[in-house]
């Protein structure tokens, strides 16, 4: 197959370019930040291997396993740990050509919106370094917007690939759940939770994925990928209360509709009653998760240990203060809460059978279309401690992205203009597996909404 | 607000997580206006639908035992922050 973008091939093939390349990155993310480790190999071995990604960069999320490289989750827990091998949706790609540069910053263990939460690093957003890129996969939307990679690979638990995607003004893709492996990401609420992807091009994110996804031994939860069928001419347009989103999202939002009705599709509003219970349900199960994940890391097994301690107990709560921050330490708390003998059935239980409800109720919206139009979220990117935006708020904001991870459905976010010099987007909802629709509206929407380029945007020319 | 707050202090210790008094306070409002956002769900008519706990969960995959050979031993010894031969060393704690 021939290698996808021309432009970036033979970029890591040749010496000379390539010191040129690490050079200009490092040059460039000193005022981004999107990397917490980068550089090539120590053993130099990145000569590309032949496939259809022959020569193509990568930056990979800090909670994704790279061999030989750091796997720190943005947390001083495992700010000295190394991983001692790949996770499969990366080797997956470096089987096919593509090189890893990199490690990106994220929110301490993917938990929060804006990469204010890593312990390790600050990102600012390409368009505007007062404001955030969004998170919790903010270091890998920033590379990718700011042109320091044609591919970066976040995960996605709650919106943690669309939002920042959407902030940064480029594509995130959040698979259907089970179709990419998560065999070496770092587990936070794995029943919700998979690997995603950001790009400027839609065919290079389709051609990615269909690299990664596919059942995996190494991942119980791992699926045989068969897409569904490619109609997607009927879209419905979640109906938005007033004052919901801020005018440029809304008027986004609402160009959106008009752009795919002249593209030729069929364009009906439609309610979501359930939709004030998306944000509990959500919240409830993934700290439910992180409590029982996160408990590995305690100081004897993984990561950050003191130095001195009386006793096992006290080893294990010293580690755990010292090394956790405030976000994560508050949903270990909450989640261990609805966890608790007593309590359970009141809030996990509860939660659970609401997960049952958002799937047949979306079941019965894709009955008749083919494709949901959403927000992404109810502001374009926010400034660093916006005191608007505090950390509750961040999280009622989730209400549009985590209604994919509950129902397994995939998601994309796709960019629809910039306004007063930050992006605004959407995203759209797809059924199980059909991947292949989102690309497609994807593709029908780039003459209405070109992809602009964020002020500073590395060029490749110049190595070429 | 104290009767709350003794609860989260409960629940912190099952968790293993050491707060100081100040950290224990801002946890305990935070985490007491999420607990309040999470009991809206208590009027949601779910009666007669089943938990869902995987969303495509497609059963469970079996294969053969055997034995796999593991190619990284080395290197998860190596990552971990202290060893002794092919020990991992933990801290001392008696």
């Amino acid at each position: 197959m021939p290698p996808l973008s021309p432009d970036w091939s033979g970029v890591l093939g040749n010496p000379e370019r390539k010191d040129l390349y690490f050079r200009q990155v490092r040059e460039t993310d000193r005022n981004i930040g999107s990397f917490l480790s980068f550089g090539p190999e120590e053993s130099g071995a990145e000569i590309p291997r032949e496939g259809s990604l022959t020569g193509i960069p990568v930056a990979v999320k800090d909670n994704i396993a790279v061999s030989g490289r750091p796997l720190t989750c943005g947390s001083r827990m495992l700010e000295n740990l190394k991983a001692p091998y790949t996770a499969t949706a990366v080797r997956r790609l470096e089987d096919e050509g593509a090189v890893v540069v990199g490690k990106t910053n994220l929110d301490e263990f993917g938990m929060g919106s804006s990469n204010e939460n890593s312990a390790l690093g600050t990102t600012v957003n390409p368009w505007d370094p007062q404001r955030v890129p969004g998170g919790s996969s903010g270091g890998s939307a920033a590379a990718v917007a700011a042109g320091l990679v044609p591919l970066a690979l976040g995960s996605d638990t709650g919106g943690s690939v669309r939002q920042p995607a959407n902030f940064c003004g480029v594509y995130g893709l959040k698979p259907t759940y089970g179709s990419v492996s998560r065999f070496g990401l770092t587990a936070y609420a794995s029943s919700l939770e998979v690997i995603g992807s950001f790009t400027r091009d839609i065919d290079l994110m389709e051609k990615a994925f269909g690299i990664m996804s596919g059942q995996d031994d190494n991942d119980q939860s791992s699926l045989a990928y068969s897409p569904a069928a490619a109609d997607s001419s009927r879209v419905v347009m979640l109906k938005v209360e007033p004052g919901m989103l801020e005018e440029p999202v809304a008027r986004a939002y609402k160009e959106t509709g008009e752009a795919l009705k002249s593209a030729g599709y069929s364009v009906e509003e439609v309610d979501l009653p359930f939709l004030d219970l998306v944000v509990p349900a959500y919240y409830t199960i993934a700290t439910a998760e992180a409590s029982a994940n996160l408990a590995r890391f305690n100081g004897i097994r993984y990561g950050y240990a003191p130095d001195f301690a009386e006793n096992p107990a006290e080893l294990m709560k010293k580690a755990r203060h010292e090394g956790f921050g405030k976000e994560v330490k508050l949903r270990i708390l909450l989640g261990t809460y609805v966890l608790r003998s007593g309590f359970q059935d009141q809030y996990y239980g509860k939660a659970q059978k609401i997960r049952t409800l958002i799937r047949k109720e979306l079941s019965a919206v894709f009955s008749s279309s083919d494709l949901l139009l959403m927000p992404v979220f109810p502001t374009r990117a926010f400034l660093k401690n916006d005191p608007g935006m505090d950390d509750y708020k961040q999280r009622l904001a989730d209400v549009f992205t985590c209604l994919a991870n509950l129902s397994g459905l995939p998601a994309l976010a796709v960019p629809a203009g910039v306004e007063k010099g930050l992006p605004a987007g959407v995203q759209f909802m797809a059924p199980a597996f059909a991947e292949n629709r989102l690309f497609t509206v994807a593709r029908d929407l780039s003459d209405a909404f070109p992809l602009q380029t964020a002020p500073n945007f590395m060029d490749i020319g110049g190595l070429l | 607000m104290a009767q709350a707050q003794d609860e989260w202090s409960v629940t912190a210790e099952l968790a293993r997580l050491e707060l100081d008094e100040n950290e224990a306070l801002r946890l305990s409002q935070e985490a007491e206006r999420m607990r309040e956002l999470f009991l809206t769900m208590s009027d949601a008519d779910v009666e007669n639908l089943e938990p869902t706990t995987h969303a495509l969960a497609q059963g469970n995959r079996i294969r053969k035992d055997y034995v796999n050979p593991f190619d990284s031993v080395e290197r998860l010894i190596e990552a971990s922050p202290e060893q002794e031969d092919d020990f991992f060393l933990i801290p001392n704690v008696l």
